[in-house]
């Protein structure tokens, strides 16, 4: 994910020195890789795809992306390769199924990753808070106990444009997005229970006043496209008490300001009543072989030893990402670390659909459905009539084409 | 005779030499205007996008379905009015901002017309992506200049909102468009500025030494002297204000977050995220690209013909 970072480069040289050993064949194939900026993926893959030229062998994808760019016909078929390689059958179930459309697999998974809420032990000791929020009352009590502790903080960052943590509020008063009913998308944002979520979400600002106005129209990284100024910066800085991302962010995070690194811990986002929490968006990437690859063997052989899961996991490991075998995740060594431990218990509790539909990438990345919703009822929007727009949207763009 | 006498006198007899002076522009034009046009009046009825580009699926003739979906579109009409808002306001304001500072110009001293000048031009020649992350960082609710100005000022003068973490860009479209109304006016001034002053100096002084003699004020001067003179200067630069305000794409890409909000979208946005955004729909950008330019070709043919008709553009 993104422009790549000392440690993704020394794991990529490994791998292909792996690669080398491990298929003679390919001793001498010479492997290029081009670390682009996450932003950048699509606009590249269409560059690629219209001209013809410049397309990868291998390419890196967002999970919400399979589905749609496998549907623009980019990826190739590796149902057989899936198959037959043995480490395939460890992957978790759910998340090879989120890249096979019909019977058709058409990437792996690479590596997982689940939002949580960050927060700072420290804060926490000195507002007398001894345990982590199970319920959304508590978790603005606490946001509200916070901000009154730590005077010019805000409690909870809540940006408008924010799909994968918003779903997690729906999810969590046991509402749904949208559910498939007889090979239809039914859209349900407006049931009373997703209602709720969005409600309590847009009332963090309207009512509640724990996040600031400057969070609408922005991502948890800031303006979108921007890459500075977001909740994550603000988070780090200190004025801001609670914010919600995945463990991938510690990298950023370091990166703005280490002041309050030690005291830096995470805890699952609550459900409306718990103690359960909250479902999360079971987010991550896969690795895909290119439709139009000249070298589509020796990419899939390169596949198997980026993705074998001793190699996964490092990466994974390295960049605060979970592994998707199972087998590596049941092992212990996630629960004991102060960061992890709250994602690994949220690990527990995801949900993918609809976010794994072949049109959501329309509904959120291009037309931005929820987020566009989110920032209206921020911005004062009559709640029922919004949702209702959002909904029909919604449900027309995910049953767009033929499924 | 020989051939090349024979083929002289029947382009004489014909008089076609300048249209065969024309012709090597004219294929220049066909080449790298007409043909793209006719490409996308083309595309605008076709389903033509990514799968039709790889051979994935086949490209059909889908008559004017790709009008009607936008035509049907709540966000083309939300675009479209804030386009037309935006130009309601940025074009008069780039016009007497720069026929003020035209008509200073003129009446300053050799040294100080050439110091406001180039002040002013230094705004016009600055590349649209550096103004648009200029203004970004003034107004930049982290700590931008503009922001924290206004939160030192008392809250008598500039009320009691929360200044210092105000977001101008992201938070709502009137919000972003006061940003970008002052970042397009002020690279927009001095072109019409300069334009005025070029106008001014064929002005024969004589007129307004006799206006001035008969007791005109300068409102006077201006509007029964200079105005009916320069009218033909000013409806000009109304016109390409107007197509220049109803095209600005840079710096509205960049300071409401690079296609990301999309209540934020002007034409040029939405254009462009309809055509470009992943899946692209080369169609649909087609399509929009057509009734874009038949908007302003309305506009246009408007100004034109009204001008014609008052003898200003002869």
């Amino acid at each position: 994910m993104g422009a790549s970072v000392p440690s993704q480069v020394t794991w990529m040289n490994g791998v292909v020195g792996q690669f080398h050993a491990k298929f003679p064949q390919f001793k001498s194939t010479k492997v290029v890789v081009d670390w682009i900026p996450w932003g950048n993926r699509t606009t590249d893959w269409t560059n690629a795809l219209t001209s013809g030229k410049g397309g990868p062998d291998i390419t890196e994808l967002g999970n919400t992306d399979t589905p749609g760019v496998a549907a623009q016909g980019a990826l190739a078929n590796v149902t057989a390769q899936v198959k037959s390689w043995p480490s395939g059958a460890d992957l978790i179930a759910g998340n090879l199924a989120n890249d096979t459309i019909g019977t058709t697999s058409y990437a792996v998974p690479w590596f997982g990753g689940v939002r949580g809420i960050w927060y700072r032990k420290d804060q926490f000791a000195r507002a007398g808070l001894t345990s982590a929020p199970t319920t959304w009352a508590q978790l603005v009590s606490d946001a509200k106990l916070l901000m009154k502790k730590y005077p010019g903080t805000y409690g909870l960052g809540a940006p408008s444009n924010y799909t994968n943590a918003i779903v997690s509020f729906i999810w969590g008063a046991g509402g749904q997005v949208a559910v498939s009913q007889g090979g239809k998308w039914v859209a349900e944002l407006n049931s009373p229970q997703s209602e709720a979520g969005i409600r309590f979400y847009a009332d963090l600002y309207l009512t509640e006043h724990v996040s600031p106005a400057k969070y609408i129209g922005q991502t948890e990284l800031g303006a979108p496209g921007a890459t500075s100024g977001g909740s994550d910066e603000d988070f780090a800085k200190g004025t801001l008490d609670m914010y919600i991302d995945g463990p991938w962010a510690q990298a950023s995070l370091t990166q703005v300001s280490t002041k309050y690194k030690a005291d830096w811990a995470s805890f699952p986002i609550p459900s409306e009543n718990g103690p359960s929490p909250a479902p999360a968006f079971a987010g991550g990437s896969d690795l895909g072989v290119w439709a139009r690859s000249q070298n589509k063997t020796a990419a899939w052989d390169l596949v198997t030893v980026m993705d074998s899961p001793a190699n996964a996991t490092t990466f994974a490991n390295s960049q605060g990402f979970f592994p998707e075998f199972t087998s590596q995740l049941s092992s212990g060594v996630y629960t004991s670390s102060p960061i992890l431990a709250g994602f690994a218990k949220a690990a527990g509790f995801t949900q993918i659909s609809p976010l794994n539909s072949k049109n959501w990438g329309v509904a959120d990345a291009t037309d931005a459905i929820i987020p566009t919703m989110m920032k209206a009822l921020m911005q004062g929007a009559n709640f029922a009539a919004t949702v209702d727009k959002a909904n029909t949207e919604l449900q027309n763009v995910l049953n767009t084409g033929s499924e | 005779m020989p051939l090349g006498t024979r083929a002289g006198a029947f382009v004489r007899r014909h008089r076609l030499a300048p249209y065969l002076l024309l012709a090597p522009a004219l294929a220049g034009i066909a080449l790298v205007l007409l043909w793209p046009l006719a490409q996308v009046l083309i595309f605008s009825f076709q389903n033509y996008g990514l799968p039709q580009i790889t051979g994935a699926a086949p490209t059909q003739w889908v008559g004017q379905a790709n009008f009607a979906a936008t035509l049907a579109d709540p966000e083309f009409w939300l675009s479209l009015r804030i386009t037309v808002l935006f130009a309601a306001v940025a074009v008069p304001l780039t016009l007497i901002a720069g026929t003020v500072v035209g008509l200073l110009l003129n009446r300053l001293g050799k040294k100080m017309a050439a110091f406001v000048s180039t002040a002013a031009l230094l705004a016009w020649a600055t590349p649209p992506v550096s103004a648009s992350v200029l203004f970004y960082w003034l107004f930049n609710p982290d700590g931008g200049l503009v922001d924290w100005t206004l939160s030192k000022l008392p809250h008598a003068l500039v009320g009691s909102t929360d200044w210092a973490g105000f977001n101008w860009t992201t938070t709502g479209a009137l919000q972003a468009y006061t940003v970008l109304t002052m970042l397009v006016v002020w690279q927009a001034f001095p072109f019409i500025a300069v334009t005025t002053l070029a106008g001014l100096k064929t002005v024969p002084a004589e007129l307004y030494e006799a206006a001035r003699v008969d007791g005109a004020g300068p409102w006077r001067v201006f509007w029964k002297i200079t105005y009916p003179l320069l009218k033909p200067i000013f409806l000009v630069l109304l016109l390409l204000s107007v197509i220049w305000d109803f095209n600005v794409f840079t710096q509205t890409y960049i300071l409401t977050g690079f296609p990301g909000n999309r209540d934020e979208f002007n034409l040029a946005l939405y254009m462009y995220d309809k055509a470009f955004g992943f899946p692209p729909s080369y169609g649909l950008g087609g399509a929009l690209a057509v009734i874009f330019t038949v908007i302003l070709l309305v506009i246009t043919v408007g100004y034109v013909r009204s001008s014609v008709r008052q003898g200003a553009l002869t």
